[in-house]
């Protein structure tokens, strides 16, 4: 029973970790451009087969793969920005035609990633082979590594957004565009940051996810329906509510599975959801 | 309503009506079968997204569950078709109910994720549900339409033609009269100031509520149209695909309009269709489509039919009405 419940406890806090860093990527653009951007789990899935085709295609080591999916995904985030987000600024309806190009971005790196890669399942090799146990529940070493490095990735986004002066900037033109503007910040320029930062947690949690799952184009389809019901759950306005949602989704996620298996749990988080949404419609820990 | 667009209407009508002499094969009639499916679910998205200025991203959503509920009634219940067909209006426009209890209250952003992940959650319901719904494989051999001994998909589907052009018909005539009532006004003032429109006793809530059942309903029954057609129900319908195929066609035919959508689906269902045939184009037809609809919205985000009538009217006066504000 015991190990059950810590078994449960772990596959929840490895759930958290991998939602915390995508929907943290969601909300960072979400907070300083006003734009959700959709192609944020179509960008996960490219990050996982850039890893994939340098690390194992060409064969130059998980490491060189990593980091080269974590680029590939940061370059095709700007791209997006420059192309389908910048040129809508200050249009009328400007949140919900950055939500159908972003969606169109989706569609093209996700048909685009089927006709290069085919639908062949492919997995990234491991960073660190082998198991470990933790009071009686054994997890793989790359499984643990994602817990640990969840939280201090997140920790040294919180920092770079509070301590220095781009992070600071970013918040600044998030909060007023023209105001920012006027003492002297480049509000272009921090958008582009806040798109590749968040690209590259895409990346990130795609190169992570592509060793522990199998990697198809549609790899990023469920991971990113998850990560909106935590930016639902805990509303977008902070990066903080962003996290701790996330925990809380991969947790109730991994119980729920437990209590009443696969099948429900989906049903179950929606309601969930939609539940907090009426009682607090800006999210479970928003304001305004 | 001009009496130039009354014109073209007509015309359309009446080659829509005589198009199974001129196409006999059953190929080209079940594009336009098709096409006249995909016109009414982007029509009566349009009068919500477009009209109402509502974000809803779930539109697909009730042709799903129409598609379900007759596939359902119609082989497990042995209901007849065509009313497994009409009921799959109604549980969409349930279902409509259900989705709009949230949406009422919800603004910007948060109305997008909610009707978008409404849209995953009958994905998963669907695919858990194996027993029912015959799970990520689908239902096959769904009862065809027919009156008496007369199966619609003989004589090359002319039945079935047929009977999508009186259903495209009825459902783009409510749309239109929809528009054009005291509710559709209404709906346009939430859209262009809701404050305003809130000042004036309308409430929004309710507009929005309203606006999500009525353009579920005919939704639906193409919904349980396409099952009774196709004889299958696949949870692809639930998919991204079919989602964005139909955004992409209220987006080039034009928001607000009603009509842009429908020949927007006329032309594109036909153009992606075509495009399906030509070897390694299977995929890149979606990419084709996305970006299009990337160019629409920077170029004319009124639609291509905007652009059409720009590109008419250059050379010419300006319409009078626009002269007399402006005087």
């Amino acid at each position: 029973m015991m190990d059950t419940v810590i078994a449960t406890l772990i596959s929840g806090l490895l759930l958290g970790s991998l939602y915390a860093m995508m929907a943290s990527g969601l909300s960072l653009v979400w907070t300083t451009l006003g734009v959700f951007n959709f192609s944020h789990g179509a960008l996960m899935m490219l990050g996982a087969f850039v890893a994939w085709t340098v690390g194992e295609g060409a064969g130059l080591g998980v490491w060189i793969g990593s980091f080269s999916g974590i680029a590939a995904a940061m370059v095709a985030g700007v791209i997006i920005e420059y192309f389908l987000v910048r040129p809508f600024y200050g249009s009328r309806n400007m949140l919900l035609v950055t939500v159908m190009t972003t969606l169109a971005a989706m569609i093209i790196i996700e048909k685009g990633a089927q006709i290069i890669w085919g639908s062949r399942l492919k997995q990234s090799p491991r960073l660190f082979e082998g198991d470990i146990s933790i009071g009686g529940a054994i997890i793989s070493r790359q499984e643990a590594f994602i817990i640990v490095l969840a939280p201090l990735v997140l920790f040294a986004i919180w920092r770079f957004a509070t301590v220095t002066a781009t992070g600071r900037s970013l918040r600044a033109v998030g909060q007023n565009q023209d105001a920012a503007a006027l003492i002297g910040i480049n509000v272009n320029r921090a958008f582009s940051i806040a798109f590749a930062l968040s690209a590259g947690l895409a990346g990130l949690t795609g190169v992570l996810l592509g060793s522990i799952r199998f990697i198809t184009p549609s790899l990023g389809a469920e991971p990113l329906t998850k990560a909106m019901i935590v930016v639902i759950f805990g509303g977008l306005g902070s990066m903080g509510a962003t996290a701790g949602a996330a925990y809380v989704i991969g947790f109730l996620e991994a119980f729920l599975i437990l209590w009443l298996g696969l099948y429900w749990t989906p049903f179950i988080l929606f309601v969930v959801m939609i539940t907090v949404l009426i009682l607090r419609p800006n999210g479970l820990f928003g304001r305004k | 309503m001009t009496r130039n667009r009354l014109f073209t209407i007509t015309l359309v009508g009446i080659a829509a009506l005589f198009f199974p002499m001129i196409f006999q094969d059953s190929y080209t009639r079940h594009l336009a079968i098709l096409a006249l499916i995909f016109a009414v679910i982007v029509s009566n998205w349009d009068l919500s997204l477009g009209f109402a200025g509502l974000f809803n991203f779930g539109h697909t959503t009730f042709f799903g569950v129409g598609v379900y509920t007759a596939a359902i009634l119609a082989k497990t219940f042995e209901v007849n078709p065509w009313l497994a067909m009409i009921a799959g209006g109604l549980s969409a426009a349930v279902v409509a109910v259900i989705i709009a209890a949230p949406v009422a209250k919800l603004k910007g952003i948060y109305v997008v994720l909610v009707t978008f992940a409404f849209s995953q959650l009958a994905l998963q319901l669907v695919l858990s549900q194996g027993q029912i719904t015959g799970g990520a494989e689908g239902m096959v051999r769904i009862p065809s339409l027919r009156i008496g001994d007369y199966n619609f998909a003989r004589d090359f589907k002319l039945g079935y033609y047929y009977t999508a052009l009186g259903l495209t018909a009825i459902s783009t005539t409510f749309l239109l009269l929809v528009a054009r009532s005291p509710f559709g006004k209404s709906l346009r003032a939430v859209r262009d100031n809701e404050d305003y429109a809130t000042a004036r006793g309308i409430s929004v809530a309710r507009q929005r509520i309203l606006v999500l059942v009525v353009s579920a309903i005919f939704t639906g029954i193409a919904g349980g149209f396409y099952a009774v057609y196709l004889r299958v129900a696949s949870p692809e319908v639930f998919g991204f695909a079919t989602l964005s195929l139909a955004l992409s066609m209220v987006l080039i035919g034009g928001t607000g309009t009603i009509i842009g959508p429908i020949f927007a689906a006329l032309v594109l269902t036909f153009v992606s269709e075509g495009m399906a045939g030509i070897r390694g184009f299977e995929e890149a037809r979606f990419i084709v489509i996305a970006v299009t609809m990337i160019a629409i919205l920077r170029i004319a985000p009124g639609g291509a039919i905007d652009l059409m009538s720009k590109a008419v009217s250059i050379g010419r006066p300006p319409p009078t009405d626009l002269k007399s504000k402006n005087t």
